[in-house]
């Protein structure tokens, strides 16, 4: 008997944003091999990666004679930013792309950050400065920067 | 004491496992369903199903050995717990009253 090979961008889609499990995976190929259409394939496919990527259903299973019992809400989604960037929903290359377009639609305002962040070293470094004339010499010298 | 009751898909997902045996998978479960309501079954949906029916306590599932038509992949037996049993006949004593005594649903009328 021949052996169909299923389709390979599916197979990789499959993995990559799928669930991970290859029962689900292996009862797809099967599938395929006992005669499914290709089209049949794709749409488990789709409907796989469209269930795993929707958010759980917060609705618990126990429907009735729970009225004394607090229903728990949604949890809130908890996300990790891998890719440390200050903005929320941009990554790295939406970052890169961010700076792109400053650069062609406003480069001066490159000057301006640029500027910003020199009064940021002075002032820090004049902050330093302060703070170790007065571990150094013991008395406090009068200052305007800091609170008393 | 609260009632377990399941969803119709949950409910028709336990009695296709019962049905098929102790060799149930995936993929056989939802034939199963497929041959038995005449509904399509999408196998993602049938595992994010039997996922949940685990973790509430109603199956249990075991890997297999990987086989040539799968790939090279394993199989995921499931089976039905004392407590899934239990689900089942509890959704259908509140089917059952929820059926009786309602004139439309006699039979002889439409």
């Amino acid at each position: 008997m021949k052996t169909v090979h299923p389709p390979r961008l599916a197979m990789w889609l499959l993995d990559r944003f799928g669930r991970d499990d290859e029962g689900l995976t292996g009862d797809l190929v099967e599938e395929l091999d006992r005669g499914r259409s290709r089209a049949w394939f794709w749409r488990q496919v789709v409907a796989a990666i469209a269930l795993r990527r929707r958010p759980r259903d917060p609705r618990p299973l126990h429907l009735l004679d729970d009225s004394e019992l607090p229903i728990p809400g949604p949890e809130p989604r908890r996300e990790i930013n891998l890719t440390a960037s200050p903005i929320y929903g941009i990554g790295g290359l939406g970052l890169v792309a961010l700076a792109l377009l400053i650069s062609i639609m406003s480069p001066t305002s490159w000057l301006v950050g640029l500027a910003i962040l020199l009064n940021g070293a002075l002032l820090g470094a004049l902050l330093g400065y302060v703070r170790w004339r007065r571990t150094t010499r013991g008395a406090a010298p009068p200052s305007v920067l800091e609170r008393k | 004491m609260p009632r377990n009751l399941l969803t119709d898909f949950e409910l028709m997902i336990l009695l296709a496992t019962l049905r098929v045996g102790d060799d149930a998978y995936g993929a056989q479960i939802a034939r199963e369903i497929e041959q038995t309501s005449g509904r399509s079954v999408l196998l993602g949906a049938a595992y994010a199903a039997l996922d949940r029916l685990e973790q509430n306590g109603y199956v249990t599932s075991s890997i297999g050995e990987p086989t040539p038509t799968r790939g090279g992949r394993a199989k995921r037996f499931f089976r039905v717990t004392p407590r899934g049993l239990r689900a089942i006949k509890e959704t259908q004593a509140a089917l059952v009253k929820l059926w009786t005594g309602i004139p439309q649903l006699k039979e002889g009328r439409t």
